[in-house]
C-alpha cells in the first residue's frame, strides 16, 4: 500500500485541477470537474468517476475496502460513481457503490458499509455508517440523521454550476491534460 | 463558548439562586443582581423572524401568533421553507397574457409562452411543496392554500360557546352589583371604583330607554359523544413498517390541530411569531431589560446585564486537588465600570446570618410597598422569599488579608505600554493588567471528599460601585456604595 501505481485516465472535456491529490488507477469520464485538493484515492481497486459529477474542495472519494467487508475477498472490485453526482465541500465518501444524480453536503461522511443508489441526498455534517442500502430518493438530514423519502424529484440540477466552473477554473488553476496515461505517472 | 459561558463560577442572585454572571441582570435602583426567575417578564412586541415584519399585539393574536407570508418546514421543523421559482412552458391563451405578472417571456414558436412557478422548499431536508400534492403559484407572494382540519367547525362551536357563557356571567355580575349600589345609596360616587360605567349610571337615572335588554343566554353546544373504535386492522401486527412514512412525534406536534400519521400529510405551517421581551425588576418595577422596538434592531433601549456593573471572577488555573492538602487557585477579577473599584474578599454569611438577611429583606420589601403604593400602575408585584443557597462548601479558602483596588475599565488602555503602578500590592496578588487582576488563594478541600467529588468553594466579594448619574435632579452626582456579591466557585474534580 506504501505506493500505489497511479494510472490516471482523464477523458477529454474533463476539468481536472493538477492541484487535486489523485492516487491508483482513476478514470474520469468526460464533463466532471474536480477542484482543487479533492482527494481521489483507489486503493483498493480502480474508480471510475462518471459524467458531469463535481468533486469539491477536501471531499474525499476513497476505494479502500477494510478486511473484515465481505468484499474484501474479491479481486479487483471497481468503484463505479455513476453520472451527476455531486461532492461538496469537506465530505468523505467510503461507499463502494454509488449510483447517480446523488449529492454528498458538506462535510458528510458514508462508510464503506453503505451502498447509494440514485437521487439520494445526504445532508451536511450527517454520517451514514452502518451496512445499510440507501433506496431511491431518500433525504438524510439533521443532527439525528432522519431519513426520508423526496416524492418530488430532487430538482437540483447542477448543469448551469459545470458550466460555470468549466469556464472558470481553467482561468486560475492548472489543468491535467487529458488521457494521457504516461504524463499522469511522471507527475506523481 | 465554554470558556464564556461557564459555570464553574455561579453568583447568587437576590432570590437565592445559583447563575453564572452571564445570566444575571443589575437593578440599578435597587442595587442587586436579578435573575430571569425573578423578574417580570413583559411582551413588548411580536414579529415574524423570517421576514422581519413588526405585528401589533392585537393583529398577532387575530392571526393566532403566527406569521401570514413565512412557512416553516414541516418536515425537519427547524428552517423556514423559502420560495423556489421553476419556469414551465405552457401554451399562450388570453388568460396568461392578462393575467400573468410580465414574467412571461413569448417564447420563439409563439405558441408557447414561459411562465414563472413558485414551490416552496426547504434548504435543510429538501422537503418541497410539490412532496404533499400542493401545486405550484403563480405569484411568490400568493396565499398557499391554506389546510383544512378536520375539527375546525367543533372547535369554532365550542369556542363560541364558551364566549357566550363568559358574556353570561359578566351581565350576571353587572346586574349582582347594580342591585347592591342602588341599595347604598341612590346617587353613585363617581370617585368610587365600583366599575360604574356611564351607561349604568344614565340607566339608574333613568335616562336610558332601553335599559331592559334581553339576558343573553349561552348557546347551547352538543356534547361530544365517545364513539366505538374499531380494533388495530390485522396487518399491523405482520406487515413491516416503512419508517420514512410515518411522522416523528415532532413533526405531530409542530401540527397539533390535525396530527399527521403520514408524511403525506405534512403540509407549511405558518411561521410563529417571535416577541421582543422587556424585564422588569419585580421589587422597583425599573425595567433591567428593554430592547428597541424595531424588529431588525438588536440592540436595546435598557441593558443592565450584571456583567457590566459587576465584577467578573473567573478561574485560570488550580492545582490538583487532594483531600486536605492545600492547593492554590488563581483568580482574574475584571473590573467592568468606568470607576476604580476597592474590593474584599470576606467568608460567606453562616445559615443564621442568611436567614437574617432573608428576613430583613423582606421587611425591606413591605415597607417600600407601603410607601410607594401611589397610584402604580402595575399591579402590585408578589414577591416569593428568597431562599437558601443550596451550594454546599467542600473545601476551606484561605481568604487574602487585605483589600485592594482594580482600576477602572478603560477602552483605550489596551493600546498603552504596561505600566507598573509604584505601589506596592500585597503578595496574593500575581499580577495585573488594566482592569483585571490576578490573584492566588490557598484552598484545602474536606477530608471527607472521595474521588470525582467536586470541590466548591465560596466567599463575599464586597465592591464599591458608583452609580451612573442619571437625569434626575436628586441623584445627579455620582454616589458611591459598598455592596455584596457572594460567589460559589467550582474548582474542581478531586483526584487521587
Ligand atoms: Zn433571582
Ligand atoms: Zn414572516
Ligand atoms: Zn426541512
Ligand atoms: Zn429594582
Amino acid at each position: 500500500m506504501s505506493k500505489l501505481e497511479n494510472k490516471i485516465k482523464v477523458m477529454p472535456k474533463a476539468v481536472v485541477c493538477e492541484d487535486s491529490t489523485i492516487k491508483g488507477d482513476v478514470t474520469i469520464c468526460s464533463g466532471s470537474v474536480i477542484h482543487p485538493s479533492a482527494q481521489i484515492i483507489a486503493e483498493s481497486g480502480p474508480i471510475i468517476i462518471g459524467e458531469n459529477c463535481i468533486i469539491e474542495e477536501y471531499a474525499k472519494i476513497i476505494h479502500r475496502i477494510p478486511p473484515d467487508h465481505k468484499l474484501a475477498q474479491e479481486k479487483n472490485h471497481v468503484l463505479v460513481i455513476g453520472a451527476n453526482n455531486l461532492f461538496e465541500v469537506g465530505s468523505t465518501v467510503e461507499a463502494l457503490k454509488i449510483g447517480e444524480k446523488n449529492i454528498f453536503e458538506c462535510k458528510s461522511y458514508v462508510s464503506s458499509n453503505v451502498t447509494i443508489s440514485s437521487g439520494c441526498v445526504i445532508g451536511a455534517g450527517c454520517h451514514v455508517v452502518g451496512e445499510q442500502h440507501l433506496p431511491e430518493n431518500t433525504v438524510i438530514f439533521g443532527k439525528n440523521c432522519q431519513q426520508r423519502e423526496a416524492l418530488d424529484k430532487v430538482s437540483g440540477s447542477h448543469m448551469l454550476q459545470l458550466d460555470f466552473l468549466r469556464k472558470v477554473l481553467p482561468n486560475y488553476h492548472h489543468l491535467r491534460k487529458p488521457c494521457d496515461i504516461k504524463k499522469a505517472a511522471n507527475l506523481s | 463558548m465554554e470558556y464564556l459561558l461557564s459555570k464553574n463560577v455561579e453568583y447568587v442572585c437576590e432570590c437565592g439562586l445559583l447563575k453564572p454572571l452571564t445570566n444575571l441582570y443589575f437593578c440599578r435602583h435597587c442595587l442587586n443582581l436579578r435573575c430571569f426567575f425573578c423578574c417580570h417578564h413583559e411582551v413588548d412586541s411580536h414579529f415574524c423572524r423570517n421576514c422581519l415584519e413588526n405585528i401589533p399585539s392585537g393583529e398577532a393574536k387575530l392571526r393566532k401568533n403566527k406569521c401570514n407570508t413565512c412557512f416553516d418546514c414541516p418536515s425537519c421543523t427547524l428552517s423556514a421553507l423559502s420560495a423556489r421559482a421553476t419556469t414551465i412552458q405552457v401554451p399562450m391563451t388570453k388568460e396568461v397574457k392578462e393575467g400573468g405578472e410580465g414574467s412571461e417571456i413569448e417564447a420563439s414558436s409563439g405558441k408557447m409562452v414561459s411562465k414563472k412557478m413558485y414551490y416552496l422548499a426547504c434548504l435543510a431536508c429538501r422537503f418541497s411543496s410539490r412532496d404533499v400534492g400542493i401545486s405550484d403559484q403563480p405569484s411568490q407572494n400568493f396565499f398557499w392554500p391554506e389546510q383544512e382540519y378536520m375539527h375546525a367547525i367543533r372547535f369554532n362551536t365550542i369556542l363560541n360557546h364558551y364566549y357566550s357563557v363568559v358574556l353570561h356571567d359578566k351581565q350576571l355580575k353587572q346586574e349582582e352589583r347594580r342591585r347592591r349600589s342602588t341599595k347604598q345609596s341612590k346617587f353613585p360616587n363617581m370617585t368610587d371604583r365600583t366599575g360604574l360605567n356611564v351607561s349604568a349610571i344614565r340607566r339608574q337615572m333613568g335616562f336610558d330607554k332601553s335599559a331592559a335588554k334581553p339576558k343573553s343566554k349561552p348557546t347551547a353546544i352538543a356534547p361530544s359523544i365517545a364513539e366505538d373504535v374499531d380494533d388495530l386492522p390485522e396487518e399491523i401486527f405482520t406487515q413491516p413498517i416503512n419508517l420514512k412514512n410515518i411522522t416523528t412525534i415532532q413533526q405531530r406536534f409542530t401540527q397539533p390541530a390535525n396530527q399527521p400519521e403520514s408524511v403525506k400529510h405534512l403540509y407549511p405551517q405558518h411561521k410563529n411569531l417571535s416577541i421582543k421581551r422587556s424585564i422588569r425588576c419585580r421589587h422597583c418595577e425599573h425595567n433591567v431589560i428593554k430592547p428597541e422596538y424595531n424588529p431588525t434592531s438588536i440592540k436595546y433601549r435598557i441593558q443592565q446585564f450584571a456583567s457590566s456593573h459587576v465584577p467578573e471572577v473567573r478561574i485560570i488555573k488550580c492545582d490538583q486537588l487532594v483531600p486536605n492538602k492545600s492547593a492554590l487557585i488563581t483568580l482574574k477579577i475584571t473590573n467592568p465600570t468606568m470607576n476604580d473599584m476597592i474590593i474584599t474578599i470576606m467568608d460567606l454569611p453562616t445559615e443564621e446570618e442568611e436567614k437574617m438577611m432573608i428576613e430583613e429583606m423582606r421587611k425591606n420589601f413591605e415597607k417600600n410597598l407601603s410607601v410607594s403604593n401611589k397610584s402604580s400602575l402595575m399591579r402590585p408585584s408578589l414577591i416569593e422569599d428568597s431562599r437558601i443557597v443550596s451550594c454546599k462548601i467542600t473545601a476551606k479558602l484561605e481568604l487574602p488579608d487585605s483589600s485592594f483596588v482594580i482600576n477602572q475599565r478603560d477602552d483605550s488602555a489596551e493600546f498603552d505600554d504596561d505600566v507598573q503602578s509604584d505601589k506596592k500590592d500585597p503578595k496574593f496578588i500575581l499580577w495585573r493588567k488594566a482592569n483585571k487582576i490576578a490573584i492566588q488563594l490557598s484552598i484545602t478541600p474536606n477530608g471527607e471528599l472521595k474521588v470525582n467529588d467536586d470541590v466548591k468553594i465560596g466567599f463575599s466579594m464586597n465592591f464599591t460601585y458608583s452609580s451612573v448619574p442619571s437625569s434626575t435632579p436628586e441623584k445627579k452626582e455620582t454616589q458611591r456604595y459598598a455592596l455584596c456579591a457572594r460567589i460559589y466557585i467550582n474548582a474542581g474534580k478531586i483526584v487521587q
